[in-house]
């Protein structure tokens, strides 16, 4: 379990800007954020005010217009784009709002694909994949396809891959909008024990008032700056709530 | 197996309509191109039959010069010992000797040019099919008195324009060989054959090789012997040996390719009609995997956004699409071998009837059959296996270039 003083994000003076149809549009208009391990943070706002772009930047998976984004000590814009994908490969586990599983490959294949990346040997992905699916009750489904799975089996399949290869931290990107409140409710109770017990962060970009409720740390972002950041257990002082 | 390529696998099954129609696309290309080449193969080889079978035979020995000349005094130096050493020879299936001359043909009524043509009728029936090609009378076959040294053999086509029919007169006059004397001696038609080429039915006659060397006061001299090769492929290879040990002495011995070089042409004039029309097909094919690679590409465009961000690299998200392309490419040369095979090995049992066409000189008198080889079920599978691979780069680099975030945002 990784120490929970360490720096897993440091974002300064986070700026994005996209051109869209010709006008200029600020995402982002400078964020400083730090995330460190084992955090259970939701970032919420409303729809446009920059969450995903947020969680895009510090994913790696785009590149900022200006600031810097440190992931685990290393700057981002250092790293070449071969470099980005073995990092998010080997340290940042993904949960989509579609799940988007690979439909022609079996639940077992979905779960282990990023562990064939990782070249890891295939008794180790075997057993790494039978203790995930068992955690997470989806024993027995392995040899099925995605599109034979309801959408909550096929998230859990997804909280499956995100998390097999160990990695820090898994970003969640409205993980539970196309879930009834119910299995919602049960995915979002699995992946707390799953914080609580493996110590890997994760950050959610919601608008489910549950993951808020349950997060221990509040991020608002509006107008591509963040609003309030709020730890509800008290243990780090990040930002009052701006007017 | 390997996760891209089973991934790469299924994947051509998502639409299986659409990899139907391609597939079935790209294997009737590949059928076509085998079926053309079998073809091709077989038109070539029947011309160079007809030339070489029908009277020229696959290679000619003659004094040197006399091609060039066609001169009656070039006769053939040392003919019968060339003639004894040939029976000897392993290399060389049967041969008879000629000799050649120009001549006028003259009628009751008419008069024409011809190709005087002294045969031996044993060995020439044996060797050529102009034995078989008379249509009226008969090949120098001995009547109740004999072998009559009188009997000329015409075509048809020669007749009509001599007026001359079976039993009639004709006579023949000729320079004879050194003297350039003219010597004329009086024939009667015993036989009138029609080959349904134009330049033998309208302009030769065949005498009695012992009467033609009399005619031209050669002796037992001759300017030709056509000959068929043991092995037919030596024929069309001018660096056989069998050329170099026949051509000495002031004689040359040279194969269909020297003989006939038309054919020569119309062989590499083959070759590169199933070339281009290879280039033609290949292009079609690479539209279609084109077309094909980039609707899947682009329908799946939030997938590779997903795989991109759980880590794949550029290069895995390229070998995956460059993986469907190979499967798509293998599962259309699998049925492109099927179905080429079925329609070449159908026509090459019933042939096409292009009995009577006349190309180039020479008149197709058989069913035209394709010519099946292996190397056309290996060597055209993987060239379009290899091009299909190659051509599925472009829509693979277009996938690996594409950015991630872009791509997650895009939706068909």
């Amino acid at each position: 379990m990784e120490d929970k003083n360490v720096k897993l994000i440091v974002t300064e003076n986070l700026r994005k800007t996209y051109i869209d149809n010709g006008m200029s549009v600020e995402a982002l208009r400078g964020i400083d954020l730090t995330i460190h391990a084992g955090e259970f943070t939701a970032i919420v706002g409303p729809s446009g005010s920059g969450k995903t772009t947020l969680l895009n930047m510090i994913s790696g998976l785009d590149r900022p217009t200006e600031g810097k984004v440190w992931l685990k000590d290393k700057l981002l814009s250092d790293m070449s784009g071969r470099e980005l994908s073995d990092f998010r490969r080997d340290h940042i586990g993904f949960i989509f709002q579609a799940y988007n599983l690979i439909p022609v490959l079996t639940v077992i294949e979905n779960v282990e694909y990023i562990m064939v990346l990782q070249k890891l040997v295939r008794e180790e992905r075997r057993r790494r994949v039978t203790d995930i699916l068992d955690q997470l009750g989806m024993a027995g489904y392995g040899n099925r396809f995605p599109t034979r799975l309801s959408g909550g089996q096929q998230q859990r399949v997804a909280i499956a891959r995100a998390m097999v290869s160990h990695p820090l931290m898994i970003l969640a990107d409205e993980p539970t909008a196309n879930l009834d409140s119910k299995t919602g409710a049960d995915l979002l109770t699995m992946m707390k024990q799953l914080n609580d017990r493996t110590g890997m962060a994760f950050i959610f970009s919601t608008h489910d008032p549950m993951i808020v409720e349950r997060a221990r740390r509040v991020i608002v972002i509006r107008d591509g700056l963040i609003h309030s950041d709020e730890d509800r257990e008290g243990e780090r002082i990040y930002r009052a709530t701006s007017a | 197996m390997n996760i891209h390529l089973k991934a790469a696998w299924r994947n051509i099954f998502r639409n299986k309509r659409r990899t139907f129609i391609t597939g079935t696309a790209i294997a009737l290309g590949l059928a076509a191109l085998i079926f053309t080449d079998a073809l091709v193969k077989g038109t070539t080889d029947s011309m160079i039959n007809i030339a070489t079978g029908s009277f020229s035979g696959q290679g000619q020995i003659h004094a040197a010069g006399f091609r060039e000349t066609q001169e009656a005094s070039r006769v053939i130096v040392g003919s019968d010992a060339v003639l004894a050493r040939m029976a000897g020879d392993a290399r060389i299936k049967a041969f008879t000797p000629r000799t050649l001359s120009f001549a006028m043909a003259s009628s009751a009524s008419e008069v024409s040019p011809a190709l005087m043509i002294g045969v031996a009728p044993d060995s020439e029936r044996k060797f050529s099919k102009i034995g078989e090609a008379v249509a009226e009378g008969n090949f120098f076959e001995a009547g109740a008195r004999g072998a009559n040294p009188q009997d000329i053999v015409i075509g048809a086509k020669l007749a009509e324009t001599l007026q001359a029919r079976l039993g009639d007169r004709l006579v023949l006059t000729a320079a004879q060989a050194g003297t350039d004397e003219l010597a004329q001696e009086m024939f009667r038609v015993s036989g009138i054959f029609r080959f349904g080429m134009d330049e033998m039915d309208g302009g030769m006659v065949f005498v009695r090789l012992a009467k033609a060397q009399e005619m031209l006061n050669l002796n037992n001299g001759i300017h030709q012997i056509a000959l068929t090769l043991t092995d037919s492929k030596a024929a069309s290879n001018e660096a056989d040996p069998l050329w170099k040990d026949y051509s000495h002495e002031g004689n040359e011995a040279v194969g269909w390719p020297v003989l006939f070089p038309q054919l020569k042409v119309v062989s590499s004039l083959a070759g590169f009609a199933t070339a281009i029309i290879g280039v033609l097909l290949f292009g079609i094919i690479a539209l279609g995997i084109i077309n094909t690679l980039f609707m899947s590409v682009y329908e799946r465009m939030f997938e590779f956004g997903v795989l991109r961000a759980v880590g794949t690299r550029p290069g895995g998200l390229r070998r995956l699409v460059v993986y469907e392309a190979g499967a798509l490419g293998l599962l259309s040369c699998g049925l492109g071998i099927v179905l080429g095979f079925v329609v070449t090995f159908i026509i090459c049992k019933t042939g096409l009837d292009y009995r009577g066409i006349e190309y180039m000189g020479l008149a197709f008198k058989d069913l035209l059959y394709p010519i099946m080889t292996v190397g056309q079920f290996i060597i055209y599978p993987i060239a379009v296996f290899i091009f299909t691979v190659l051509v599925g780069l472009y829509p693979a680099g277009y996938a690996s270039k594409m950015s991630i975030t872009k791509a997650m945002r895009r939706t068909l």
